[in-house]
């Protein structure tokens, strides 16, 4: 396909062969973006033994993939990932270039950018084009939508967190050009992974949970954490907080819920003493029933949520909890 | 001796910000009189300095870009035990994207001279990109890692250290200097005490502004930055809301029955 | 033109202390509600912040630092526990007439210890016959050879059991007229805290009795000239007594305040927030107003003693009005809570109660127009 402007660009992530999720969704929204201005999709992967996998990225919407398949590249090494990268977009001038909201697009990304003089807009939960095909951004803030462009520099850039964009119906008749890399010859070598441990997530995955219960600021410290906790395990629910949660120190990054935390769709969402900031409900927008306990009835977060309690966590969890055990065994 | 270059910024007080607000007809924000305060991020960078200078011949040297009223952070860490100050601060420095803030930085950390560490604080709680730490790292072409949870080595040239991952986390190696990017789990902060605060009076806060710095006015602030924000826009995710009123136990009772006709437990 | 506003390292100073009473007090606020007893962990933790050093000179020691300083740090301290602001205002009432009047020697064997919170101290004016009006003092003291001799009674004395340098004020046996002011360590014979109060409130600090019976103390502890002990005591009430409990006053104040407005934000009442209403948003007008002009009286008499101005009039005219506001806020605070008002959980009780105890310390409001009005009509 040839065309007026730069390509689509999706910086692909595997792990063990195994393409992430958010990259096939990535691979989605760039095939909307790119027929909008009648470009490609290319899709950069790096990796090692990787066997089949363009065909993946093909069906997702690619039309070119840059394989970069060799023992050097087996795992994140950043140093000579962001020389790749930096030297391909030189010679082929995307238009715009897609990355995962993960911890590792999120340490290539601004690299990236920064090597390419060019800018980057952080974790959006949207991505269009304008009726000057400037790719527009919507990032949340202030309880707003932020709409960010990058009107003189190329290519235009963004990350995007799993779940904001549907995982595409795999088309298997699609097909497209593999490039395989070269080795990119003399990088300098000032760091390297040793060594990468992935960790058993404690409890039910958020992104497939049925139910997630959701605490925030309002737990007020260990102890009212604990509550909320409570909560989620009666329920079997996966437990989710927001960034003050998070700072305060009461649960981990992982369980961040939102712009720059996951994105989630459960059929029940119980949003426990957090006031309905928009970088964190932009995380649950889909969810089927919401339900929000807090104490400060002005709270926002009445607005957003089907069901709402206004009490004191610490006192009304407890005895949510004593009911819904009732209820269960009367209905067993 | 070890010289630790420590970027902070100043941001409106995390427990306040709920009050910054988008006006919907002016598209401006509404920023009421929010105090700027340490980011949270920060000071765990700035722990991360004090525990090595405690254990190796070091200096601290603390960066910031800000308004003038930033200076009450960089006092701040001065008081927490920073050997030294600067804020960069220009009216030409002002609508910084993270790229411009950045640039501004690295060129900071430049005419500082020698460093071998600079620390910066993962994300800062106002605009949450994650973005300068990394940048600041690509201007000055020395390696980075993000999401430091630990610093296990610091002997010699090549630091180990280990960093968080989305389902796990690796062990890094790097050659410094380096820039790290330190999350919560790497420490306590320690608090502000009197006589730190004292012992700051001796310690002045050196100021840069354009002309200090040589740069252009057109690759800082705003007209340096490749991002702009074209529109503000204030979005609901309104729902109808029903309010479940009562005692504790009605409210529980009541609540349970609704999400049980929804059917979703 | 007056500067009304904090300097930078004033503002880092309440920053320090807000953040040291909400890490290390507030959380043991519970168990000095419960006890009633000085808990060994706070007073531990107020040396390690250093907050027995404020005002104890560099040399000896201490932060060097003034009134202002002090007053910031208890109004963040009281802000969270009055009990604890109280305990540390009295430490300092009783090592201030050592930095004043005490000499070389005396100054090196008791404050660092004391800077360093290793010592507690306390002052001793106060006795069943007189305590506003110290020349009613019975407490007698004898010279003999190169020792005095003390004997009396002390009562109502905040640290009486946990002091270890207790500022004892006395009048001569042979001469009514006649008053000095002795350091008295703990375990020196003839001495001994006996009767511990129950107070209403601030039930976290120790209030006491200490009995003098024939208590032999060495001459060198006598602190300035024998018989001008008068000016000693009065000099230390008048400015760190009443500025002191200026800060206890004013962060009782301020919590006082954010407890209603917490509370009248989460509270429905008629399907609204009670903050919507007028009656309330009165009562919390008036508790603003209160406390604004509170603090104004409060650091201005502060900084006059900080300029080397004689400030204890003004810190009279601070103390009546901070303390009397302090118990009006109490009550509105708790009118505010209705019936959770009456709740032990709810903090505004234990507001109400640590009220009633900052109208009497260091001269109650009646005297206080005493003073004013002497001052007014001299």
């Amino acid at each position: 396909m040839k065309s007026s402007c730069g390509a689509v660009w999706v910086i692909a992530e595997q792990i063990g062969g195994r393409i992430l999720m958010e990259s096939l969704q990535l691979i989605g929204h760039a095939r909307k973006l790119a027929d909008e201005i009648k470009t490609s999709v290319e899709v950069v992967l790096l990796g090692d033994k990787l066997n089949g996998q363009s065909r993946q990225l093909f069906a997702a919407g690619a039309n070119k993939v840059y394989l970069g398949n060799n023992p050097e590249l087996t795992c994140y090494q950043q140093e000579i990932y962001t020389e790749i990268i930096v030297r391909l977009a030189k010679e082929h001038k995307p238009e715009i270039v897609l990355i995962g909201s993960t911890s590792t697009g999120r340490e290539l990304a601004p690299l990236v950018a920064a090597r390419l003089e060019t800018g980057l807009t952080a974790h959006c939960i949207d991505l269009v084009l304008n009726e000057d095909k400037l790719l527009e951004a919507m990032v949340p803030a202030y309880g707003g939508l932020l709409t960010i462009t990058c009107p003189e520099k190329r290519p235009q850039m963004a990350t995007v967190a799993k779940g904001v964009f549907p995982t595409p119906e795999p088309d298997e008749n699609r097909t497209g050009e593999v490039v395989p890399l070269d080795a990119p010859g003399e990088v300098p070598h000032r760091i390297e992974t040793l060594e990468v441990i992935y960790e058993e997530p404690e409890g039910i995955p958020l992104e497939s949970a049925p139910i997630v219960v959701a605490g925030g600021a309002g737990a007020g410290d260990h102890e009212g954490w604990q509550v909320i906790a409570d909560l989620a395990e009666v329920l079997n629910a996966a437990l989710g907080s927001t960034r003050p949660a998070v700072d305060e120190g009461w649960t981990e990054l992982e369980t961040m819920i939102g712009q720059s935390g996951k994105i989630v769709n459960p059929e029940l969402y119980i949003g426990v003493g957090l006031s309905g900031e928009l970088q964190h409900m932009v995380g649950i927008v889909g969810a089927q029933v919401m339900v929000a306990i807090n104490n400060d009835a002005k709270s926002p977060v009445f607005e957003q949520v089907d069901y709402g309690v206004v009490d004191d966590c610490r006192g009304f969890i407890p005895v949510f909890i004593e009911k819904i055990k009732e209820y269960w065994s009367r209905n067993t | 001796m070890l010289k630790i270059v420590v970027c902070v910024k100043a941001v409106p007080d995390p427990k306040q910000e709920r009050k910054i607000r988008i006006n919907p007809v002016t598209k401006t924000l509404i920023r009421g009189d929010i105090p700027l305060v340490l980011n949270p991020l920060d000071k765990n960078a700035m722990e991360a300095a004090l525990q090595l200078k405690e254990q190796l011949d070091a200096q601290i040297v603390v960066l910031s870009m800000g308004p003038p009223s930033a200076g009450n952070i960089v006092k701040e860490c001065l008081a927490l035990g920073a050997d030294q100050g600067f804020l960069l601060s220009d009216l030409a420095f002002s609508g910084a994207d993270a790229y411009a803030t950045a640039y501004t930085l690295a060129k900071g950390i430049e005419k500082i001279g020698s460093y071998h560490v600079i620390f910066c604080g993962m994300a800062s709680s106002d605009s949450s990109t994650e973005w300068v730490g990394p940048e600041i790292g690509a201007f000055l072409k020395i390696p980075i890692v993000t999401r430091v949870k630990e610093i296990i080595e610091t002997e010699g040239e090549w630091w180990k250290v280990k960093a968080s991952l989305d389902n796990g986390f690796r062990v890094v190696q790097v050659k410094i200097p380096a820039v790290l990017t330190v999350t919560r789990e790497l420490n306590n902060p320690r608090t502000l005490s009197f006589s730190g605060i004292i012992e700051a009076r001796k310690r002045e806060i050196t100021h840069w502004g354009i002309n200090e710095l040589c740069v252009s006015d057109d690759s800082v602030g705003l007209k340096g930055s490749p991002t702009i924000v074209s529109n503000m826009a204030s979005i609901e995710l309104k729902r109808e809301v029903e309010i479940i009123t009562g005692t504790r136990e009605e409210k529980a009772e009541q609540l349970i029955q609704k999400l049980v006709e929804a059917g979703v437990i | 033109m007056i500067d009304f506003t904090f300097t930078e390292e004033q503002e880092l100073f309440r920053k320090a202390a807000r953040e040291f009473a909400e890490s290390k007090i507030a959380p043991k606020v519970s168990e000095m509600e419960e006890t009633a007893k000085v808990v060994d962990e706070v007073v531990k933790a107020l040396g390690e912040a250093e907050m027995m050093a404020l005002t104890i000179p560099e040399e000896y020691g201490g932060l060097g630092l003034g009134y202002v300083a002090r007053l910031i740090a208890l109004e963040e301290i009281s802000r969270v526990s009055v009990a604890t602001a109280m305990m540390l205002q009295i430490f300092a009432l009783g090592t201030e007439p050592i930095i004043r009047f005490g000499n070389q020697e005396q100054k090196q064997k008791y404050l660092p210890g004391l800077a360093k919170g290793e010592r507690l101290a306390t002052i001793a004016v106060t006795e069943p016959t007189g305590g506003s009006d110290p020349k009613g003092c019975r407490t007698s003291y004898k010279k003999d050879d190169d020792s005095y001799i003390l004997n009396g009674r002390k009562c109502f004395i905040t640290n009486s059991h946990i002091a270890d340098t207790i500022t004892v004020f006395a009048v001569d046996e042979e001469n009514p007229e006649a008053f000095s002011t002795f350091v008295v360590e703990k375990g020196t014979d003839g001495f001994k805290p006996t009767h511990e109060e129950h107070k209403v409130g601030m039930r976290g600090c120790n209030t006491g009795e200490l009995v003098f019976k024939k208590c032999r103390i060495p001459a060198e502890n006598l602190l300035g000239e024998e018989g001008k002990g008068l000016r000693i005591a009065m000099s230390a009430i008048g400015d760190v007594g009443r500025g002191g409990m200026v800060g206890c006053a004013l962060g009782l104040h301020t919590a006082c305040l954010e407890a209603s407005v917490k509370f009248a934000n989460e509270r429905i009442l008629y399907g609204k927030p009670i903050s919507k209403l007028q009656t309330i948003q009165n009562k919390l007008a008036d508790m603003k107003i209160d406390l604004e002009a509170g603090r104004l009286l409060g650091f201005r008499a502060a900084s006059m003693q900080d300029k080397g101005e004689r400030a204890s009039n003004e810190f009279a005219v601070a103390k009546y009005f901070t303390t009397e506001a302090a118990q009006r806020a109490a009550k509105t605070a708790v009118d505010i809570h209705g019936g959770y008002g009456c709740m032990e959980e709810y903090p505004v009780t234990r507001y109400l109660r640590d009220s009633a105890v900052l109208g009497p310390s260091a001269g109650t409001s009646d005297i206080m127009k005493v003073i004013i009005a002497r001052w007014v009509l001299s």
